[in-house]
């Protein structure tokens, strides 16, 4: 008996012992890996080596052993963490609201994934920039856990809802089976990692450019065998140098250099799953970048480029400086994905990161700034464009400054994600000659907030109760109050007006400028707390400076770092268009044909403000002129099917419209005006191909669901017509929506003005006690 | 005989509570009941001690909240415990578990707010570590030990990485 009891004992502590789970290394840079084996790589050209009979049935052996582990791995953990988990939305959707997904069966060990420090001792380039980057960051950083960590304490959510945010942010964890209430995974494993190597290199499929990690996941693999089949897990690094090919087969798949795999992550929406209200689009920076200059898809930007992708931009080659075997010619594509976030490298003292996210911020002319014209109270004339025109000022004039911000060469908009944490401001201050402050707008308060009346790049989105969701919880948001960005290519026209003193005499120093903060000083309260983190960087992304003078001023010398005159206007022109101000941008655009003849789409922009402006004659003599001067012009061509459609020539609207989308296959108003043509000429199988082709382009088309659901249900393909019909009732803009918005701007008259197109900025104050606005 | 049978049942009683309580001790990650410790969960505790550990937590009004992790090796007993006070003044309540710490407290950055981090001086044999920080007005202390003055998986330099990595965890959390 007693034999009987210590062999059960003995069974028992050996079972106790059989798992050691060991720990995810935090390495702070490259210091840490492992040298890498030596390697030379060939000369270019060279064949692939060839494997001899023993050579590709040893592989065989290991690709079998491989498959084997891995699958007996991942039996075992799905025996794990299957039976607690939380299937919220039921076994076949257990990473919902996420839209990931992972090839095989059930949930995916986090051991699949090799490591970082893995791939590191071959990449170490790679491996330092990612380390400091925001991918390798994306989890385990104080601005992520404070929100996510809302959303896991939300009373009536919980932990399985983030996998919304983590299937972006930390993917290993959602497909691991670890955001659930009783996680039986070692959280230390994969956490400090984020977005790993193996996460982006391991996706095998982008199902959809509807973002929220729209992406299918494979089993991990970092070589493939003669055949080109993959073979999970890590491999001996003697392997992969005998076939570096296979290893680049395996790991680098054609789209990772497209836009449409960034988006799908950088693009997001809230789907009902998560809010238990309905669709809203949350950021896209995909789409913004769809509809700019750089993609060349879209016939309609006021400005043209060479085609440029979000890669080209933000993993940009440069040399490399530690061992690096992916290099080529002695350079490597950026794995620091440079962008905005100064906040992460701030906080973990990446100071090379830190600097060259602030050198990114200032280079590329991304922004100009403009101060494009001035207009006296007691005079109704435009003083523009200054520095090219003569003018006089006095003291005591009341003076009214026209600041014109273009978006230049940003492939998307500013601010391009949340814009309800970042921010971006424009700062305006006018000085005497000896440097007194007559008037500043957009300072920061001794407690680091924002002078409230600042003009902002921000939004805000507010709850059903009009309360501003200062604290990123997005499953709240159920309308946006203001939503002042900047689309890429467009301009916005900030004004401000303040009064020159009695006293003045010579010179008067204005100077405008954009900063930028990340992230805005109430979201770091919120983290942090009230007083207790230190501040945060703020980086001047773009500036200009005038000096005026007291009595006369005279053209001035043309700076060459300034737009050129005719595109003053034209930013002039785009910035009122937006504002609705038509007459004052269709004079804008006619100073822009003065100065530019021959300028197409001078007469476009005209054109395109008087169709909006419902000035259908004189539009149609701006677009001729247009098309006079360039027949194949898509843009022209574009508005001129809007106005032959008005003038019911229907066969030369659809012919503008087929030119356009033969120059433009990818424009996706080109393809919704086309349908809509077809759908009223009842010609329903061409609008079906058309709305279809559009939602290729846009899954979330409003128009596309709507006449989709309409022509499918005609062809007798009801499923079809019910989920067109159901995706355009959860993404239509919800009617009782602006209530929302409506009840915080009357609670904050300081900010309301934001929400109005046509505002000005000023500090003076009228009879009545208010500020001069809109005068 | 006739005392037998009761022996023989009180016998196997005995061996059914040794075993359930083994298996409480030392059950594989796998079959670990629920743990509602709220900064770590016990399979990455494990992983921080090495083997398989099991958690209570305790929490009560006005007192710090405690979780602690024990892992019960052949040799060794090793015990993570993390304990979470929210204070009116939390940078002082800092200063003060910082104290427990003695002169080789080095701070450690991008831990919440602030955080520091020491080796646990040997008492009894025993070997350590300790790491103080906060997230806002949430003061944390994570201490590791070990019954073994020279623990093969608590190594000196694996309690460092460790300590940082627990603290990244628990702060993550209480964020």
């Amino acid at each position: 008996m007693r034999k009987f009891a210590v062999s059960i004992f003995a069974a028992l502590v050996l079972a106790g012992c059989w798992m050691v789970p060991s720990l995810a290394q935090q390495q702070q840079d490259g210091s840490a890996l492992t040298p890498p084996p030596a390697y030379m790589a060939p000369p270019k050209g060279t064949p692939p080596v060839e494997d001899t009979p023993a050579q590709r049935e040893a592989l065989a052996k290991l690709k079998a052993k491989a498959e084997e582990r891995t699958e007996a791995e991942r039996k075992a953990h799905n025996e794990l963490v299957t039976p607690a988990y939380n299937f919220r939305y039921g076994p076949k959707n257990p990473y919902t609201p996420g839209n990931i997904q992972v090839q095989g069966e059930g949930f995916i060990q986090p051991g699949a994934f090799p490591t970082a420090e893995y791939c590191g001792t071959c990449h170490q380039e790679a491996y330092s920039q990612w380390r400091q980057a925001l991918h390798s960051n994306a989890f385990r950083t104080p601005f992520y856990r404070t929100s996510v960590n809302l959303l896991i304490r939300d009373k009536t959510r919980g932990i399985s809802f983030a996998r919304h945010c983590d299937s972006c942010h930390n993917p290993i964890g959602v497909l691991g089976g670890a955001l659930t209430e009783d996680s039986k995974l070692d959280r230390a494993k994969f956490d400090s990692d984020g977005l790993t190597c193996m996460t982006c290199h391991s996706v095998t499929k982008v199902n959809s450019t509807n973002g929220n990690a729209g992406v299918e996941m494979g089993v991990p693999a970092v070589m493939v065998d003669e055949n080109g089949n993959r073979i999970p897990g890590m491999v001996s690094f003697e392997q992969i140098l005998r076939h570096p090919e296979r290893h680049s087969k395996a790991v680098m798949h054609d789209f990772l250099h497209t836009p449409e795999f960034c988006a799908a992550c950088h693009k997001a929406n809230l789907p009902d799953t998560l809010n238990d209200y309905k669709f809203i689009r949350a950021f896209t920076a995909y789409d913004e970048w769809q509809q700019s200059k750089f993609s060349q898809r879209n016939p309609l930007t006021f400005y043209t480029a060479d085609f440029t992708t979000c890669q080209g931009c933000h993993m940009k080659r440069n040399p490399v400086s530690l061992p690096e075997y992916g290099a080529k010619n002695g350079t490597f594509a950026s794995h620091r994905w440079l962008a905005g976030n100064t906040a992460v490298p701030f906080y973990y003292g990446f100071d090379q990161q830190l600097q060259k996210t602030i050198d990114f911020l200032r280079s590329g002319n991304y922004l100009n700034v403009d101060i494009f014209a001035l207009k006296k109270a007691s005079d109704d004339k435009l003083i523009a464009p200054l520095g090219r025109v003569s003018y006089n000022l006095a003291p005591s004039d009341v003076v009214e400054a026209y600041v014109v911000v273009q978006n230049k060469n940003i492939g998307h908009s500013l601010i391009p994600e949340v814009r309800d944490l970042y921010e971006a401001w424009t700062e305006f201050t006018v000085k005497d000659s000896s440097g007194k402050e007559i008037y500043h707008s957009g300072f920061l308060k001794p407690d680091g907030m924002l002078d409230p009346r600042a003009h902002s790049f921000t939004n805000r989105p507010v709850t059903d109760e009009g309360e501003f969701v200062d604290n990123h919880k997005v499953w709240t948001i159920h309308s946006v109050a203001y939503d002042n960005t900047v689309q890429a290519g467009r301009s916005v026209l900030v004004r401000y007006q303040f009064r020159l003193p009695a006293d003045i005499s010579g010179a008067v120093t204005v100077t405008a400028k954009v900063n930028y903060r990340h992230l805005r000083q109430s979201y770091l309260n919120n983290i942090f707390g009230k007083d207790d983190h230190p501040a945060y960087p703020i980086v001047e992304i773009a500036s200009r400076t005038r000096v005026l003078q007291i009595g006369e001023n005279q053209p001035e010398a043309v700076d060459p770092a300034d737009n050129p005159d005719w595109m003053r206007w034209n930013n002039l022109g785009i910035a009122l268009l937006d504002q609705f101000q038509y007459a004052e941008s269709v004079a804008a655009f006619t100073e822009v044909i003065k100065l530019r003849h021959d300028y197409v789409d001078g007469y476009t922009n005209v054109g395109l403000t008087e169709i909006v402006w419902e000035k259908y004659g004189s539009a149609r003599t701006a677009i001729r002129k247009a098309l006079t001067l360039d027949p194949n012009n898509a843009r022209a061509l574009y508005y001129d099917g809007l106005l032959q459609r008005r003038a019911g020539n229907t066969a030369q609207e659809i012919s503008d419209f087929n030119k356009v989308v033969e120059q433009f296959p990818q424009s996706r108003d080109a393809r919704r005006e086309l349908g809509i043509t077809y759908y009223q000429q009842k010609n329903e199988h061409a609008a079906l191909e058309q709305f279809e082709a559009l939602q290729a382009i846009d899954p979330d088309d409003l128009t596309a669901h709507y006449n989709l659901s309409i022509l499918y249900r005609r062809m007798g393909r009801a499923k079809e017509a019910a989920e067109q019909q159901a995706m355009f009732v959860d993404k239509k803009v919800d009617p009782g929506a602006p209530t929302y918005s409506l009840n915080y701007l009357r609670i904050h008259p300081e900010i309301s003005t934001e929400s109005i197109p046509w505002h000005m900025h000023s500090d003076l104050l009228s009879d009545e006690g208010g500020t001069e606005h809109g005068k | 005989m006739a005392n037998e049978k009761p022996l023989h049942a009180g016998f196997l009683r005995f061996v059914g509570s040794l075993a359930f309580g083994l298996c409480l001790i030392g059950m594989p990650a796998k079959a670990h009941a629920a743990n509602n410790c709220p900064w770590l969960n016990e399979a990455t505790a494990s992983g921080f001690l090495g083997g398989d550990a099991t958690g209570a937590f305790t929490a009560a009004d006005g007192q710090p909240s405690v979780c602690t992790f024990t892992n019960r090796d052949a040799g060794a007993t090793r015990v993570l415990q993390i304990t979470v006070e929210i204070a009116a003044e939390p940078h002082a309540l800092l200063t003060t578990a910082a104290r427990a710490c003695g002169a080789d407290i080095a701070p450690i950055g991008a831990i919440g707010n602030e955080a520091m981090m020491c080796s646990l001086t040997e008492r009894k044999g025993e070997l350590g570590e300790r790491v103080v920080g906060r997230v806002r007005n949430q003061v944390f202390t994570i201490v590791f030990s070990s019954t073994l003055k020279d623990d093969p998986i608590l190594t000196r330099d694996a309690l460092r990485v460790r300590g940082y990595t627990a603290a990244e965890q628990v702060a993550g959390n209480l964020f």
